[in-house]
């Protein structure tokens, strides 16, 4: 007991000891000379961010670092809070939709982060520094997802962005009915959009039986004290929806048409559940009004469409209609290659139904970081924010901008310099090896001679 | 007098009626003309007539009758062509009756894609808003998928858009596949180099046979004692590649491919273009030697593989461009993004690849490729008046075409796009 004791006190002093020596050593750094385009305010053209830790200390012009700051001069380039996919599906080890069974809340793609896949460097190489990454959209109910930080080279768990709120996927619509894909086996219910919606009520019904059971079985306990009435039998699936009653997670319901939208709008009001964005929703500018009064986001392609039915009723200009009528709009990726352009995406927003520039880059930042419940943290460049930046050559939406630095809470995760210098390195040791391998072979050839 | 009178009158009815019906002299005023070829003109003004470039210069003067456009502050570029596509023949990919792009079989070289093109299709409006008035419409799938169409991006008919029927055939080149993780330049690799040639034996087998069927008929048609063979479509689709007059597309990506490739076009003597080249710039001297062009695939595409690097399709682009390879954009397979031609070419200037010669890879260089440089890819006197003007640089995706002209015609814009917008933006706003 007293060796424990001691061990404890040995241990939180040396606790102590650690955090007060990385703070007081706190690494800070301050780029300098960088256009900078806080979303928040004003863009400060030849402005400095002081970065202490893994925070934003200070916005502004001429600061002035410590003796122990790391400076890096922007020399002009454009700074912007480090853009947010709240759409994607990289990261995942194997598939991405759980076909085994109709509903499947109970699978969580926490549990398949896949760290090494190299579409979270490709991401970064593009200003990503925050993702959603999510269970496919194969199921009415399907699993949960997981928001990241692209702390590339990191642990599976040490990606995961702390703090943000847990989700789950619904979807709507043709991938749910499987009416583009064929499953083996016998046609899967529901085969409609009216079996969807269904589906969806039946399962929530399900779950508040079983919610109503454990509260019975809790009641028994407690009135009954010293009896053992039997538990009900505990259901992972319904767990899950009984949690997502209860408003722990944060419905992300993949859909295109307007009018199941609507319809899932008032099944979330009847069942008092926190539905937050519509995925895709390529009809959601139809819907304008009733997205605004129900507070309902919609995360979506800038152009992407004309692949099925249901994506066919819609137009580019539909990011900057919903948004220039109120609704909260993200560009996403759900693609690892249109990921890497985000930036592309989001001027076409502003080619295409008039959306501002700053109100395009809003898009992918701000906005998909309210959607995913990270605001607080990140999605601006201002003091006490993580410092997730990315770093361009040219204006974010000038047609020539090429990524060039990208910092995920303070670090450089990509640094376009220092990769063309080692690809350079990694050239001439190559060409130096080849060299070397040739050289044996024209001594022996000398000898044959 | 009254006899007089009549003629007069009959004379001013058909100049009224002539002239509207020339609604075709058109004269473009005041604008930064870029005619690729040659210089550009500040403030210069650009004359049409009966569908062709009339005048370029400095203050044209109007004859009576010629519709006057003021386009001072704007630019004129001659219409983009997009070297790669499916315009037409696929309108919702998902849907099964809406694509006529791939045939079964792997064998199909007598496949002609201009009667399967719907002219009417929604992607054509949508995709010539930034530009692009002409554009290759290919076939896809198997080893020889078909022959392509070369067409503007406006008509009634089919008759009406086509500028070329069949503009060239297609060789789907096989790819070699990556070692598996782990494996180094051993046996495993070998083996899999070994299935690329042995697959290039199968094209180079099929080849033969038509070779001998041709001959075969040849050597009938010379002596009546000769049985000629059976008709075989496929081989006769395949003669005007085998003697060099039809030149062909040859999909190919990786590095070693490419050398296959290069290697059999010349043991088959073929006029070939390259397709992809995706790792051109790893054997871009032997491309430049063959003289052999090649078509950029769509550029939002990754890597290769990952060793080339996140940026490689960009670099690899300018790099083709810099060995003095014929270079030309596509779109790709979307016919639903077919507007982003130019964003695609402007990704391959931000790294590295000149404007000039990325919209040289827009206009004149896809007009030698598929030989119809005589009436297209430029701003000069007697060819195609296919032209837009635009708000500011092309490749720029804030810029907008104003106007855009196919064989001297003003094109309305309007588009699926653009009519969605004009009714939704009318939607009542609940307070």
């Amino acid at each position: 007991m007293k060796k424990n004791i001691l061990l404890s006190v040995f241990i939180s002093v040396f606790i102590l000891a650690g955090t007060s020596f990385s703070s007081g050593a706190e690494n800070s750094l301050l780029l300098k000379n960088g256009n900078v385009i806080t979303i928040s305010g004003e863009t400060i053209m030849g402005g400095d961010i002081l970065i202490k830790g893994r925070k934003i200390a200070e916005v502004s012009k001429n600061i002035q670092g410590g003796p122990n700051t790391k400076i890096i001069d922007l020399e002009g380039k454009w700074v912007m809070p480090g853009i947010i996919d709240s759409h994607s599906h990289i990261a995942i080890e194997g598939g991405v939709n759980e076909m085994g069974s109709l509903m499947t809340p109970e699978v969580d793609i926490k549990d398949v982060i896949y760290p090494e896949d190299i579409n979270i460097f490709y991401a970064l190489t593009g200003g990503v520094t925050t993702i959603h990454t999510m269970h496919g959209s194969g199921n009415p109910i399907g699993g949960r997802g997981i928001v990241l930080k692209l702390r590339w080279g990191k642990s599976a768990e040490e990606m995961i962005f702390k703090g943000a709120p847990l989700t789950i996927k619904w979807a709507l619509g043709e991938n749910p009915k499987r009416t583009n894909f064929s499953l083996p086996g016998q046609a899967r219910y529901p085969k409609t959009r009216m079996g969807v919606e269904a589906s969806i009520r039946n399962e929530l019904e399900r779950a508040k039986d079983y919610l109503s059971k454990w509260e019975d079985y809790k009641k028994t306990l407690k009135a009954k004290k010293g009896q053992k009435p039997l538990p009900p039998r505990k259901d992972y699936r319904l767990e899950v929806i009984a949690d997502m009653l209860r408003g722990k997670y944060w419905i992300r319901c993949h859909g295109y048409q307007s009018e199941e939208m609507l319809s899932i709008l008032h099944l979330c009001e009847e069942y008092g559940l926190k539905l937050v964005c519509f995925e895709h929703g390529l009809e959601g500018y139809r819907i304008t009004n009733e997205l605004v009064k129900h507070k309902v986001a919609v995360s979506t392609f800038a152009d992407f469409w004309s692949y099925k039915w249901e994506a066919y009723h819609t137009m580019p200009h539909a990011v900057a209609l919903m948004a220039q009528r109120g609704v909260l709009v993200a560009i996403n990726s759900d693609d690892p290659e249109r990921m890497r352009h985000l930036f592309v995406d989001a001027a076409k927003a502003v080619r295409f139904g008039g959306l501002s520039e700053l109100e395009a880059l809003k898009t992918l930042t701000i906005n998909p970081a309210i959607i995913m419940g990270i605001e607080k943290q990140t999605g601006t460049i201002e003091p006490g924010k993580d410092a997730d930046l990315a770093v361009f050559n040219r204006h974010p939406l000038d047609p020539y901008t090429v990524c060039q630095m990208t910092l995920v809470d303070g670090e450089v995760y990509f640094d376009r310099a220092k990769y063309l210098e080692d690809r350079k390195k990694a050239e001439e040791e190559k060409k130096k090896k080849e060299e070397e391998a040739k050289k044996p072979q024209e001594k022996k050839q000398k000898r044959e001679v | 007098m009254r006899k007089i009178l009549i003629l007069i009158v009959v004379v001013l009815l058909t100049l009224i009626l002539f002239s509207q019906d020339k609604n075709h002299k058109i004269l473009i005023k005041k604008a930064t003309i870029v005619p690729v070829v040659g210089e550009t003109l500040e403030e210069g003004d650009l004359l049409v007539e009966n569908g062709k470039i009339a005048a370029v210069g400095k203050d044209i003067t109007a004859l009576a009758g010629t519709k006057i456009i003021d386009a001072s502050g704007k630019f004129i570029y001659p219409g983009f062509i997009d070297g790669y596509s499916h315009f037409g023949l696929a309108e919702i990919s998902a849907f099964a009756s809406t694509v006529d792009i791939r045939e079964l079989g792997k064998e199909n070289p007598e496949l002609k894609v201009a009667w399967a093109i719907n002219p009417h299709s929604v992607h054509f409006k949508t995709s010539r808003i930034n530009g692009t008035t002409t554009a290759l419409v290919a076939p896809a799938g198997g080893t020889f998928p078909g022959l392509s169409a070369l067409i503007k991006m406006d008509g009634w008919t089919f008759p009406e858009m086509s500028v070329k029927e069949v503009a060239t055939s297609f060789i789907n080149f096989p790819i070699t596949p990556r070692p598996p993780r782990g494996a180094r330049l051993g046996p495993e690799r070998e083996t899999k180099l070994d299935v690329t040639a042995k697959l290039v034996e199968k094209i180079k087998d099929y080849l033969k046979e038509a070779r001998h069927y041709l001959e075969l008929k040849k050597l009938a048609a010379e002596d009546s004692s000769l049985t000629p063979p059976e008709l075989n479509q496929k081989y006769e689709a395949l003669g005007p590649v085998l003697d060099g007059t039809l030149p062909v597309i040859i999909s190919v990506e990786k590095a070693k491919d490419i050398e296959l490739a290069i290697k059999f076009v010349r043991e088959e003597k073929l006029k070939a273009i390259f397709r992809g080249c995706v790792q051109g710039s790893k054997v871009a001297a032997k491309i430049k030697k063959a003289g052999i062009p090649v078509i950029i695939e769509d550029l939002y595409r990754g890597p290769s593989e990952p060793e080339d690097g996140y940026d490689a399709p960009y670099r690899n682009v300018a790099e083709l461009a810099k060995a003095g390879i014929m270079i030309c954009f596509s779109s790709g397979t979307d016919p639903s993004i077919g507007k982003d031609l130019p964003y695609h070419a402007a990704r391959a200037v931000a790294f590295g690849l000149d404007h000039t010669e990325a919209i040289k890879a827009l206009t004149i260089n896809p007009a030698q490729i598929f030989g119809v440089d005589d009436r297209l890819g430029s701003l000069e006197v007697g060819k195609d008046a296919d032209l837009f003007i635009t708000t500011g640089d092309p490749l720029d995706l804030r810029s907008e075409v104003t106007h855009l002209f196919i064989n001297g015609r003003e094109i309305d814009l309007a588009n699926w796009w653009q009519n969605l917008y004009e009714k939704w933006k009318t939607r009542p706003l609940k307070e």
